[in-house]
Parts: C-alpha cells; sequence; structure tokens
C-alpha cells in the first residue's frame, strides 16, 4: 500500500504536480499584474549595474551631503512638528469638551485637502517683499522686518503644517478607541491627567502615532514642488535636475535607488517598533466618549490651541490664495484654463478607475488562485505607496523606452512601419505610473471591506455553481460597494494633487492642474497659480470631508 | 457514489497533517455523520470533498468521476456538491426566495422548484425577507433549502447547529434530517456532538488527529468501539487496567486493553458477576444524576453515575462480563 502521508508526498514531484495542477487563470492574472507592478522598482535597479553617469561623482563630492543632510532635517524637522500639531489636536478633541469641537474634527483634516507645494506658494507670498503681511503692517503703521521663510526651516513648516493631519487622524483613532476605564483607572489610582498622557496613553499611542508619522515622511520625501520652490536641494530636486538639466539618466536612477534605501529603512523601523509593541484594547462601538469639562477660561484655550493649525495650515494659505484669486482670475480664467481642467479630471477619474480595477484584481484573484504562495505574495502590489513619484517615474521611463525602442525597431525591420513612440511621453505611461504608485490607496479600503465578507458566502456561491467572476458581480461586488467607492474617491484626490511623476511623465500636449499651477510658481506668476490651486482645493475637500464623515460614524 | 482514496493535506508543507491518508467510501442515500474534536480535519475533509481546498494526496471520486487528484482539479462550482454552512452564509443583500433562486437560475422551472424548496423546510411564505429578518433556526433552513434546490448529488452540511441554543437544536435537528431522509440525498453532516450523530446518522466516521479510526453503523460504534478514544466519545468511560480487573476479580486477556461504560456498573445488584465492596467519600448533584466518588476495598477510586441519591456511605458495586469492551492495543 502506498504510504501517503509520509514525506514522500512533499517531494519536489509531487510539489511540481500539485503546482502544474492548481495554476489556474486567477494565478496567472496575479503574477502577470504584480510583474507590471514591481517592474519600475526591478528596472531601477538592473540598471544600476549600466554605471553611472559623468557628473555622479561631481554630485557625490559636492551635493549628496546636501541631499543627505537635508532631506534628514526635513524628516527630524517635519516630524517634530506633525507630532506637536497632530498628537495634541488629537488628544483633545478626544478627551475634553469645548464649543465647536464637532466642527473642529473635521476642520482639523482639512489641511490634507492642500498639497504641500501649494502651501508653500502661499506662504511665500504671505512673507514675501511686499507680500501679504507687509502691506498688513504698513496699512496698520508698523515697520515690516521680513522673515525669510524659503529655506529648509521655512520647507519643514510649510510641509509639516499641511501634513500633520495623518498623525491627527491615527491618533485620535486610537484616543477614541482607548476605552474611558483605562483613563478611568488611571484617575482612580490618584494620577493626574498630565501625567497620565504622557506616563499612559502616550506610550500606548505610539504604534498608531508612528504609523501616522511614517505616512508624512513618505510624503516629505515624496515632495518635489516646494523643496523646488524654497530652493532647498533634497533628492527628489537632484533626481529631477540629474534628469532634465544634466540629461543623465543614470545619475538619476543612482540618486533614486538611494531613496529607495531611505524609504525602506523608515518602513523597516516602524515595523520593527510595531512588532515589539502592539496594543490592541478592545473596541466597543457601543462605547460612550465621556469629554472632560474644564473651566470656560481653559476651553477657550484649548479652542485656539485646536484652532492655530488649522489657521496655519488651512485658513491662511487659502485666504492669500483668494487674495491672489481676486488679482489675477481675469488673466488666468480662459478656454484654455477649462481644458486643463478638464484634462485633470478625465486623468483622475480613468487613474481611479484603473486602479480600482487592478486592486480588485490583485484582491480577488490572489484569492481564487490554488496556490498558496500568490495569496501570500499579493500585497506586494501595494508597494509603490512608498517609492516617492519621482523615482516610480524614472522606474517607468527605463522599461518604456526599451520597449518602445524594440517595437519600433522590430516594425521597421518586419513591415517597415514607422510606429513612433507609443507609451513612453504618453497617458499609457503615465496612467501605468499613477496605479503603480497609488494602488494601495485603491487595495487598502477595498481589501477591508472585503475581510469583512465572510468567506462563506463567495464559498456557498460557488457550491451553487456558480464561478468566481459571476460570484464577484452577483454576491461581493454589492457587499463591497462602500469600499470600492472610497477607494475612487482617493485615487481621484491622490491623482489630482500629483505633482512630480505628472511633471516627468506627462505627455507634451496635456496639463494637469497642479502642473499648471507649479508652471505660473515656476515663471514668477505665482499669483497666478492661486486659481488652479483653489480649484485642487475645493474639488479635494468635498471628499475628504465626506471621508471623515465616514471616519467618525 | 463517493469514494475517497488515501486523502492527506499539511497546511505547513508535511511538517503537520490536518489530513492524513484517509479513505472511505458512502453508498448513494447514505446519511453519513463525521464525528471529531475541533482540529481533528471534519472540517478540513469536508471543504476538500466540495472543492474548497485542494488535496496533497489522494484521489476523490463523485459517481465514478475523479474530481481531485494529483493531476485533477474540478472547481467546487462544477461538483454538484451542496454545502451547508455553519454560519448559514445567506447572502445578504438577496431576499429567501432570491436566495434558493441563486443556484437554479438556468433552470427553466426555476420559480416553481424555489418555491418547492422553500415549503419543503416550511417557509415558502417568508420568501420576499431579508436573512436579518429571520431566526437562527429559520436561517439553517433557508440554507438547507438553497443548498437543496439544484439537486445535489451530495449534501454537506458542516456543524449545522453549532451556534443555536440546545432546546432549539434538538427539534431542528429532527425537522432538517426529516427533510434531508425524505430526498433521499447522500449526505455528509459533520458534528462535534455525538448526540447528533447518532440521533440522525446510518453510519459514523470518526476521525482523531487527521485520521480516521473507524467508520461503523451507529449502533455498532456504540457496542464495538475499536478503542478507548471513540468508546469515551460516547459516554464515561472507565478503564479497566489491571489493578481494578484484580479488584473486581475480573482477569481479562493480558494482550489487550480493556474498559467498561460508566452506566454499566451496578449498585447493590447481587447478581453481578464482579462485585466488590466500597465506600462513597463524595457526592456530587447533577440533576439527573448522582455522581459518586468510590474509594474500592482494594484502594483505588472511580466515579460512577447513578440515579438514586440516597445511597448509603458502605455500597457493593459491581458489573457484568459481557460489558466488558475489549481493544486490540
Amino acid at each position: 500500500m502506498k504510504q501517503a502521508g509520509s514525506k514522500n508526498i512533499f517531494s519536489f514531484k509531487y510539489r511540481l504536480k500539485r503546482l502544474k495542477r492548481d495554476s489556474n487563470k486567477w494565478a496567472i492574472f496575479t503574477l502577470l499584474i504584480l510583474f507590471l507592478i514591481v517592474l519600475p522598482i526591478v528596472s531601477i535597479g538592473v540598471k544600476l549595474f549600466s554605471g553611472p553617469g559623468e557628473t555622479w561623482s561631481h554630485i557625490v563630492d559636492n551635493l549628496l551631503l546636501d541631499y543627505l543632510g537635508n532631506s534628514l532635517f526635513l524628516i527630524f524637522a517635519c516630524g517634530a512638528i506633525v507630532l506637536l500639531f497632530g498628537v495634541s489636536t488629537a488628544w483633545l478633541v478626544a478627551r475634553y469638551e469645548f464649543p465647536l469641537r464637532k466642527q473642529m474634527e473635521w476642520l482639523l483634516i482639512l489641511p490634507l485637502a492642500i498639497p504641500g507645494y501649494i502651501v508653500a506658494y502661499a506662504y511665500a507670498g504671505i512673507f514675501d517683499y511686499g507680500g501679504t503681511l507687509q502691506l498688513i503692517l504698513e496699512a496698520v503703521g508698523l515697520e515690516f522686518v521680513r522673515f525669510d521663510i524659503m529655506n529648509k526651516s521655512g520647507l519643514a513648516f510649510v510641509l509639516g503644517i499641511s501634513l500633520f493631519p495623518y498623525v491627527y487622524v491615527s491618533s485620535r483613532a486610537f484616543f477614541l478607541n482607548q476605552a474611558n476605564s483605562l483613563m478611568e483607572a488611571s484617575e482612580m489610582l490618584g494620577v493626574g491627567p498630565v501625567k497620565t498622557f504622557f506616563k499612559l496613553m502616550l506610550p500606548m499611542a505610539r504604534p498608531a502615532i508612528v504609523a501616522g508619522l511614517i505616512l508624512v515622511l513618505m510624503e516629505v520625501l515624496n515632495d518635489y514642488g516646494a523643496a523646488k520652490y524654497f530652493g532647498v536641494n533634497t533628492f527628489t530636486t537632484g533626481i529631477f535636475r540629474s534628469w532634465f538639466s544634466l540629461e543623465e539618466p543614470e545619475t538619476a536612477v543612482y540618486l533614486s535607488a538611494l531613496l529607495i534605501v531611505i524609504v525602506f529603512t523608515l518602513i523597516l523601523l516602524e515595523k520593527f517598533q510595531r512588532r515589539k509593541l502592539r496594543f490592541n484594547s478592545n473596541r466597543d462601538n457601543n462605547m460612550r466618549i465621556y469629554r472632560k469639562k474644564v473651566s470656560p477660561k481653559n476651553q477657550l484655550i484649548i479652542f485656539l490651541a485646536v484652532l492655530l493649525p488649522v489657521v496655519l495650515g488651512f485658513l491662511l494659505p487659502v485666504a492669500q490664495l483668494i487674495y491672489w484669486a481676486t488679482l489675477t482670475y481675469e488673466n488666468v480664467f480662459n478656454l484654455s484654463f477649462l481644458t486643463i481642467s478638464v484634462q485633470s479630471f478625465g486623468i483622475a477619474l480613468l487613474t481611479a478607475f484603473v486602479s480600482v480595477i487592478i486592486a480588485v484584481i490583485l484582491i480577488f484573484f490572489s484569492k481564487w488562485s490554488r496556490l498558496g504562495f500568490v495569496k501570500n505574495i499579493a500585497k506586494l502590489g501595494v508597494l509603490g505607496y512608498a517609492i516617492p513619484g519621482a523615482v516610480v517615474a524614472i522606474g517607468i521611463m527605463i522599461p518604456t523606452i526599451f520597449i518602445d525602442r524594440w517595437l519600433i525597431d522590430v516594425m521597421d525591420y518586419l513591415f517597415n512601419v514607422d510606429l513612433g513612440l507609443i507609451l513612453t511621453g504618453t497617458l499609457v505611461a503615465l496612467i501605468y505610473a499613477y496605479v503603480v504608485r497609488f494602488l494601495a490607496v485603491a487595495y487598502n479600503p477595498i481589501e477591508s471591506t472585503a475581510l469583512k465578507v465572510s468567506n462563506a458566502i463567495p464559498d456557498s456561491s460557488n457550491m451553487l455553481g456558480v464561478g468566481n467572476l459571476r460570484t464577484f458581480f452577483k454576491i461581493e461586488f454589492p457587499l463591497i460597494r462602500t469600499g470600492i467607492a472610497s477607494a475612487f474617491i482617493l485615487v481621484f484626490i491622490d491623482v489630482l494633487k500629483e505633482l512630480p511623476l505628472t511633471l516627468i511623465l506627462k505627455p507634451f500636449h496635456v496639463n494637469t492642474l497642479a502642473v499648471k499651477a507649479y508652471e505660473y510658481a515656476s515663471d514668477e506668476m505665482v499669483m497666478e497659480a492661486a486659481i488652479p490651486s483653489l480649484f485642487i482645493i475645493v474639488t479635494v475637500m468635498l471628499p475628504v470631508i465626506f471621508l471623515n464623515r465616514l471616519l467618525i460614524k | 457514489m463517493l469514494d475517497i482514496e488515501s486523502l492527506s493535506k499539511s497546511f505547513d508543507k508535511g511538517k503537520s497533517f490536518a489530513l492524513k491518508n484517509v479513505s472511505f467510501h458512502l453508498k448513494e442515500g447514505d446519511v453519513c455523520a463525521l464525528v471529531g474534536e475541533s482540529g481533528s480535519g471534519k472540517t478540513t475533509l469536508v471543504r476538500l470533498i466540495a472543492g474548497l481546498e485542494t488535496p496533497d494526496a489522494g484521489v476523490i471520486r463523485l459517481n465514478g468521476e475523479v474530481v481531485s487528484s494529483l493531476n485533477n482539479f474540478v472547481p467546487p462550482e462544477k461538483r454538484k456538491v451542496g454545502l451547508v454552512f455553519q454560519d448559514y452564509a445567506l447572502f445578504p443583500h438577496m431576499t429567501l426566495f432570491k436566495n434558493v433562486l441563486y443556484g437554479i437560475s438556468k433552470e427553466k422551472n426555476k420559480n416553481q422548484r424555489a418555491q418547492e424548496v422553500l415549503n419543503l423546510v416550511g417557509l415558502g411564505g417568508m420568501k420576499d425577507r431579508y436573512p436579518h429578518q429571520l431566526s437562527g433556526g429559520q436561517q439553517q433552513r433557508v440554507a438547507l433549502a438553497r443548498a437543496l434546490a439544484p439537486n445535489p448529488a451530495l449534501l454537506i452540511l458542516d456543524e449545522p447547529f453549532s451556534n443555536l441554543d440546545a432546546m432549539l437544536r434538538m427539534q431542528l435537528r429532527n425537522e432538517i434530517f426529516e427533510i434531508v431522509k425524505a430526498t433521499g440525498v447522500t449526505a455528509i453532516f459533520v458534528t462535534h456532538d455525538t448526540q447528533d450523530a447518532l440521533a440522525v446518522a446510518d453510519e459514523i466516521l470518526i476521525l482523531q488527529r487527521g485520521e480516521l479510526i473507524q467508520k461503523d453503523e451507529a449502533a455498532n460504534l456504540y457496542t464495538k468501539p475499536n478503542s478507548i478514544y471513540v468508546a469515551s466519545l460516547f459516554g464515561n468511560t472507565i478503564q479497566l487496567s489491571h489493578e481494578l480487573q484484580s479488584a473486581f476479580k475480573c482477569p481479562l486477556n493480558p494482550e489487550c486493553s480493556h474498559a467498561i461504560r460508566n452506566e454499566n456498573f451496578a449498585i447493590n445488584n447481587e447478581e453481578c458477576e464482579h462485585v466488590t465492596h466500597a465506600q462513597v467519600i463524595k457526592r456530587t448533584f447533577l440533576g439527573h444524576d448522582t455522581q459518586l466518588l468510590l474509594k474500592l476495598d482494594s484502594g483505588q477510586k472511580i466515579s460512577v453515575l447513578t440515579k438514586d441519591r440516597n445511597v448509603a456511605d458502605l455500597i457493593k458495586i459491581g458489573f457484568n462480563s459481557k460489558d466488558v469492551l475489549e481493544f486490540n492495543s
């Protein structure tokens, strides 16, 4: 009798047979998409072997320390700012009752609606010679002392004030879910609120806070527009310079690789700190949150403390932009601006659509694959979110140029046809890059709603003779619609705000609102940048409020 | 009807086996219970039969057709197996009628058939309700109707009553198996409750740590268990060690191990073949029964159940040879 169950059924021969048996079309599609997602990063790795460009040694000698120093400075300075504003506001709105608290809760998210580079333009305008601050001071008869914001400290402030909501959202969620009993226990033991915050809540909230912080730092390393405008040399500006000014793709690739190393170091640090600490207090959805009522004077202080970051991160820059808009709308608001808006929305909608489909394919096809390893690696598809946009763009350029050249040669040789570029410099490459970069934004909300549907539901559809695709459309899609809708909105927002990747990959005749704002600012016409910026902000704001409603529920 | 040959499945590449070398055969129309503790491989076995998992080795044949082997895998939607899940898994966004219609949407008389199976489970009048408007027992009956609608070749019920309370459970169990038997479908009923298994199954399969340790008719399993593990699944048993054998002056074949069921002990019954004196050292009132902890003359302690609440402190305890269970191990 054959002794199954013994070791031999895990011999290579048996494994190979099972691999052949279990390789279905879903597995193959999943692997194909994963290949396309990791291709840009792999391309950068491969391209490293063709050696650095001529200016590489010059960059290493003169600029690399500058890039590294500035990037590290930004990481620490922005980190400090977002922690200060993010954690304090989250604690105050979660634990204290004060006038307009509910309104403040969602107002605190609004700074996310303004891309960092636009905040940078606005602040430069406020503090510049002849800027808003000077006008106001002189109007009330005070002397204007120029405060120079266009340096790396100013950049850290601008990025910090526009990105702190990431930390606010993640730590507020923690403080809200944190059972009152913990606070009460601490107070019953006679520990005061300040000590409770620092000794109990802050250490427990650390994993949540750091998770928000890491998102901020990725955005900081991703930034190009603000750093460029403020004249601060960072890795991203270095990549742009090597690619466009020096025309040395090899050098841009080397800088990209270094930037990837920095990003992955940050991610590993985050994983490390999270691995050691995981405080999942039991969440009770029906739990009422008891907020402290303090004296009216203290309520006012809390209100002002919470208002400050909203003013700095949202109201002030938006006021500046509105002021500029009133001065320039006649020049800016014309037919070509309308065309740009339509193109911008079109690209964002198309990308959101494609990203949602790819995310759904990754999540569900990998589930339908019968191969264990395919299920395990599907999550690799979200890796692009960690990679700065400029790096993704470089990573996309390498294979698309290669494929285009090859196709042109083949078509010329076989059919004597001049094919021209079909990927490079076209919408295909641009949307491909957006999908790589923002797939995580679509993947996560869809996955989390899909996880709420018990596996037995699609399984029982299969058992009733209905195949996987039909099961998806009839059963799973209706049950995960909200996840798909929020995925769509989130990708749409991110694409609309995106600058560095778009600058590198956009087709010549196509423009987006973000790029238009950037071009005005680069051409010393920063006032004109106000209209496209406001367009972005308003479009982004509506869904941000909508999604926050969902979060609060 | 169902043929299973050397079926094995490991979830950790061979370090441990959820199912190890399981083989058995089911005849058309059999209702068979699959019994085992949690982690014994019951659910893995039925998921393999359903096609929701892929085996690492072994062959599954349904009506003579190979549905799963090393070279061949028929996906679940093509197997004609019906499965009733533990948590019912009704489609929450569809009415009962739509739920039942789902698996027969391509058939000609689908509406008639859906109404027919809903009537069969006694819910014909509620067809426009949604699953969340039903009680647990009603949901379970809809799940059964939905699985029966396409006339499956094999019906699997995976722990169908574990989410229900004890009273409802017994009533629903009898109702559901009346329906199952009336349709004549071959069925596998997964349960960890031996009472459920004995009550409804023609045949019972016992799984322990992924291995099939006994397959027999219900009555035979009770009277002729092939291991002390199986014996203890169907009621409290006491292992008859050599010391106990000598205490009761009942020498047994030393090559085998022996046990006796708690209920086969008799108190103060002079007709027993093997009797000894004992002292009651603890009484625990359990309602229906009283548990007695006894200290035998020879010093061993055993516990037995009795219906008599007023047993004296000093008693005679005994049993008959015909009730001794013998195992080859």
